[in-house]
């Protein structure tokens, strides 16, 4: 179709646009050129890669604009395989992830372990929140908790992931706490939605009872007062506008649940160039350009970086395996 | 009125001549890539999001960028299915229904100038009723559980008889088949993979985009190489686009009724543009009966999909801006690119940020005024590319198809799904089964499934939740109407041969 | 029925419903077994095999139907019909196959000449537009739209 002269015309001017956008003439291997989006254009992954490789080239930490490139499926489990089959050693391709990635390394849904990558770091935090519509019967966590513990089939709760997806088991630990029986902990209703935004649609339209997402996701709910928060999954209250929201751990029931997003790349990775990489995303994590992005879009900054991420990155995974074995989402 | 002004400064700024020319340009780059087999509006706005960054355009003249590059590839999708009888994108699909025959009849130019108006027609509906309505529809939005979404998808499969005049066996045969093939991949409620055989490449299910392109472009293809002293399919005149602007002074009532039905299913998150499309389409051919003459050429059946999709695709923005909730792929990036310029759409929008609302609603406005526009050259230079050769114009189609899948995922994977359901479709042809049900399947069959899945969560297992309010007894009551009717009239038109 | 009513072909025409019919049968029916293998450890109302063994019995009685009342079908094509549409297939699927590691260029210049001469073009059209439907397309991806093609291994193109 791009024969006919008038259409060049139209491609030398999209050339003419896209080149501040694209020139990605070659040269010799730089820290970071590619970020892996493991899923369709438009979801947190995607802005991920998206605006961390904007700030990269912004901040000239690189030479080149970083190219990111979509590759869904399997909830990352593609880029994954490809990564570590074909792209193990290759020191300048960064993959976006999130605790939702590790859930799945966690509950086998990956080909391989949390061994198989290298974690370079998280560089932001979203965090888990529990709540329900403004004229619910619910006034508190207690009450929401005791009708649980009480008849566990009698709340209907909402959120983005799945059964076994990190929304569900962020509010089973919470039920967990309140002293909700093991063999009783599947009774509890979960009803999946495509997002927050939806969940919380849902239960305004009187649908289900209650939800439990990530703040990012609807914190334009709270803000209008539609909707009334019973507990913020984090260790100490949230910087304003949020600061009133009560923890759950306020509360009595000593249950976190971040949603952080960060990096890993292959496993075959020198000790240098993993360090430069690092080295590289925390300058970028430092910079108030970094802070801007990432507030705007509802994350609080929050780097880990390097051997302590590993580490954080593995026990994550334990205690998602472990309570993941308890509900009975794996065997 | 307050709203009133601030849509009037919106046009004013709109109207600034460095905006109009990115709307120009923008409308011009969105038709390219929409008319590239496989690249549809989700690529062509994500795409174009850093260039709005690069220039460091405001967010006014970013979005008026975006939002033409969004209805040029919209326009650019419509082309390839009229002209090469290949959508370029899933809501373009039933306009290949009717728009294809009338361009192997020799008014391809007509149906393209047809298909701007009825899209500019539905546009506008959907903008007045965003002006108007937007607080009292989200309010009836969300009175729409999962058992009210599984109502509305049951409502357009008892129509998919209507979908073409085949044997209705057929297409429902073909829809089932869809909606099993639409169950691959990992379920997202419980994690467990089906239909998938160990390939991870599946475990996203089937790409539609690339099935899509497989049983129209592939087949066509495989088609023509049967008899290699046919035409390409199209005649190689196209006409001018003029006189199907005309001709939509004809058709205003099927546009207006199109436009409505489009922007219903836009309102609602969970519906989005594909089933605008479809159900504008089943529905006007049901109204219409015996006078419509669906299928071979009516410049009915562009109309009504064509006003439908855009309609849908404006109403669409309502809950993308109240509530914050993308009712499909394009909602979601344009959702990403309010985001990243310090915006977030949901309950206080309106009322916050109001100059930002009306901008967008302005943009859209004059992306839509400059595409129809921009639509009378464009017939001309696409007239030329169909007077190329068969031996350069298929292989082009084929290999611009193929780049277009495979950028997607970056996978070949994708290209071998893509060959498979070109042989599929080359099948469907031969057995004259038709092949719309079953994208549809594949495309509204998950929906389907998690909303059925997700009331019975709700209601723990009791199946009465289904017929437990009143919407969605009457969605149901409406669809039983619709197929009684369509037996009706199909034993009717057995009876009078003479008919139809 | 009579010969002129009934074309010659018509006996073949039944037959593709009767085939398409019984391997439909036979999808349904496999898909409906396999469905026994979507097990979840946690109870859940509807689970994850419910929904297609729904569609798996209308599928499967429709095509039933279809075996047991075939309908009309158009004429399949003949032998040198047939093999260029292999053709067709093997080359993409070549294409297909080859894109990665051969990089853009090398695998679409061969892929699309050689699918011009499929197409009936003679060498001397088919490389001059191969190279240069080639040329245009990785401009067009590569640079005007951003999307990154695979390159030329070794060689960073």
């Amino acid at each position: 179709m791009a024969i006919s002269p008038r259409s060049l015309h139209t491609v030398a001017a999209a050339a003419l646009l896209g080149l501040g956008l694209s020139v990605s003439t070659p040269s010799q291997a730089l820290p970071i050129s590619e970020c892996i989006a493991p899923a369709d254009p438009g979801g947190g992954w995607d802005f991920t890669c998206r605006s961390v490789g904007k700030l990269l080239y912004d901040l000239d930490l690189v030479d080149n604009p970083v190219k990111v490139v979509n590759m869904p499926g399997g909830v990352g489990a593609v880029a994954f395989s490809n990564v570590a089959g074909k792209r193990a050693d290759d020191s300048d391709l960064i993959v976006a992830t999130s605790t939702v990635g590790i859930t799945q390394i966690a509950q086998g849904r990956y080909p391989g372990g949390v061994d198989t990558m290298r974690w370079l770091g998280m560089l932001g935090t979203d965090v888990g929140v529990v709540l329900v519509d403004d004229d619910s019967p619910y006034q508190s966590l207690d009450g929401l908790l005791e009708a649980m513990v009480d008849d566990p089939s009698s709340v209907v709760m909402a959120g983005s992931s799945g059964v076994g997806g990190w929304d569900h088991i962020r509010a089973l630990m919470l039920a967990e706490a309140a002293g909700l029986p093991d063999d009783q902990i599947g009774s509890v209703r979960w009803v999946q939605f495509d997002g927050g935004g939806p969940a919380v649609t849902q239960m305004m339209g009187g649908h289900v009872d209650a939800v439990s997402t990530d703040l990012g996701e609807i914190a334009g709910f709270i803000k209008s007062g539609d909707v009334r928060v019973l507990a913020v999954l984090a260790d100490k209250p949230l910087a304003p506008p949020f600061e009133d929201l009560p923890t759950a751990v306020s509360q009595g029931y000593d249950v976190t649940g971040y949603n952080w997003r960060g990096f890993y790349t292959g496993g075959d990775v020198s000790d240098a160039d993993y360090q430069s990489m690092v080295d590289t995303l925390k300058t970028l994590y430092d910079s108030p350009e970094w802070k801007q992005v990432a507030e705007r879009n509802g994350l609080v900054p929050l780097w880990r970086g390097g051997d302590e991420f590993n580490t954080f990155v593995r026990d994550t995974a334990d205690k998602v395996e472990s309570i993941s074995r308890e509900i009975g989402v794996i065997q | 009125m307050d709203i009133l002004g601030f849509l009037l400064h919106g046009f004013a700024v709109a109207l600034e001549p460095q905006n109009l020319f990115l709307a120009l340009i923008g409308c011009a780059v969105g038709t390219l890539i929409g008319a590239l087999p496989g690249l549809g509006p989700v690529n062509g706005v994500a795409l174009l999001i850093p260039l709005a960054f690069n220039f460091g355009l405001s967010p006014t003249a970013a979005l008026i960028l975006l939002v033409s590059v969004y209805y040029g590839t919209m326009y650019g999708g419509r082309i390839s299915s009229i002209v090469l009888n290949i959508p370029g994108d899933e809501p373009a699909m039933m306009t290949t229904l009717d728009g294809y025959p009338m361009a192997l009849k020799g008014r391809g130019g007509e149906a393209l100038g047809l298909s701007a108006v009825a899209s500019f027609v539905g546009a506008t509906v959907a903008t007045i009723g965003l002006t108007l309505f937007a607080p009292l529809l989200v309010g009836f939005a969300i009175r729409f559980g999962p058992a009210e979404y599984f109502a509305l998808f049951m409502l357009a499969f008892a129509t998919i008889g209507g979908v073409t005049s085949g044997s209705f066996t057929k297409s429902l045969l073909a829809a089932c088949l869809g909606l099993l093939l639409g169950t691959v991949g990992l379920d997202p409620a419980s994690g467990v993979s089906r239909y998938t055989f160990g390939w991870y490449e599946l475990y996203d299910g089937i790409d539609f985009i690339a099935a899509l392109v497989g049983l129209f472009a592939i087949s066509e293809c495989l088609l023509f190489l049967e008899d290699r002293h046919q035409t390409t399919g199209a005649s190689r005149e196209l006409g001018s686009a003029i006189p199907g602007m005309r001709r939509a002074g004809a058709c205003k009532a099927t546009i207006a009724r199109g436009s409505l039905i489009g922007f219903i299913a836009g309102v609602l998150p969970g519906a989005g543009a594909s089933l605008g499309s479809f159900l504008s389409y089943t529905l006007e051919k049901r109204w219409l009966g015996r006078q419509g003459d669906f299928g071979n050429g009516d410049p009915r059946g562009v109309a009504a999909p064509e006003a439908g999709n855009n309609a849908a695709a404006g109403g669409a923005l309502i809950p993308m801006l109240s509530l914050g909730i993308p009712g499909s792929g394009t909602t979601a990036i344009l959702l990403a690119l309010l985001l990243s310029m310090n915006i977030t759409p949901g309950p206080l929008l309106f009322d916050q940020q109001p100059d930002m609302v009306w901008g967008l609603v302005a943009a859209l406005f004059i992306g839509n005024v400059m595409l129809l526009v921009l639509n009378v050259p464009l017939v001309g230079l696409f007239a030329r590319v169909l007077r190329a050769p068969s031996w350069l114009l298929m292989p082009v189609v084929i290999l611009v198809a193929f780049v277009g899948v495979y950028s997607l995922n970056n996978s070949p994977f994708d290209l071998y799904v893509m060959l498979a359901f070109g042989v599929l479709g080359y099948g469907l042809r031969k057995l004259h089964m038709p092949a719309v049900p079953v994208v549809l399947g594949l495309l509204l069959g998950g929906e389907m499934e998690f909303n059925l899945r997700r009331a019975l969560a709700i209601s723990g297992g009791d199946w009465s939740i289904l017929v437990g309010s009143g919407i969605s007894v009457g969605i149901y009551a409406f669809a039983a109407t619709l197929m009684v009717a369509g037996l009706v009239y199909a034993w009717w038109v057995r009876r009078t041969p003479d008919a139809g | 029925m009579t010969a002129d009513v009934s074309p010659p072909s018509s006996h073949a025409s039944a037959l593709g419903d009767r085939i398409a019919g019984a391997v439909l049968v036979l999808l349904a029916v496999a898909a409906w077994w396999h469905a026994r293998t979507f097990v979840t450890g946690f109870r859940q109302a509807v689970g994850p095999d419910v929904f297609p063994r729904l569609v798996c019995v209308p599928l499967g009685l429709l095509a039933l139907y279809l075996l047991i009342r075939p309908g009309i079908n158009a004429r399949w094509p003949g032998r040198a019909a047939l093999l260029r549409q292999a053709g067709l297939l093997v080359l993409l699927g070549g294409y297909a196959t080859f894109l990665e590691p051969w990089g853009f260029l090398p695998a679409t210049l061969v892929g699309s000449v050689l699918l011009m001469r499929l197409f009936d073009a003679a060498w001397r059209q088919a490389l001059a537009s191969g190279a240069s439907l080639t040329v245009i397309l990785y401009l067009l991806f590569e640079f005007a739209l951003g999307i990154p093609l695979p390159d030329i291994p070794g060689l960073g193109v």
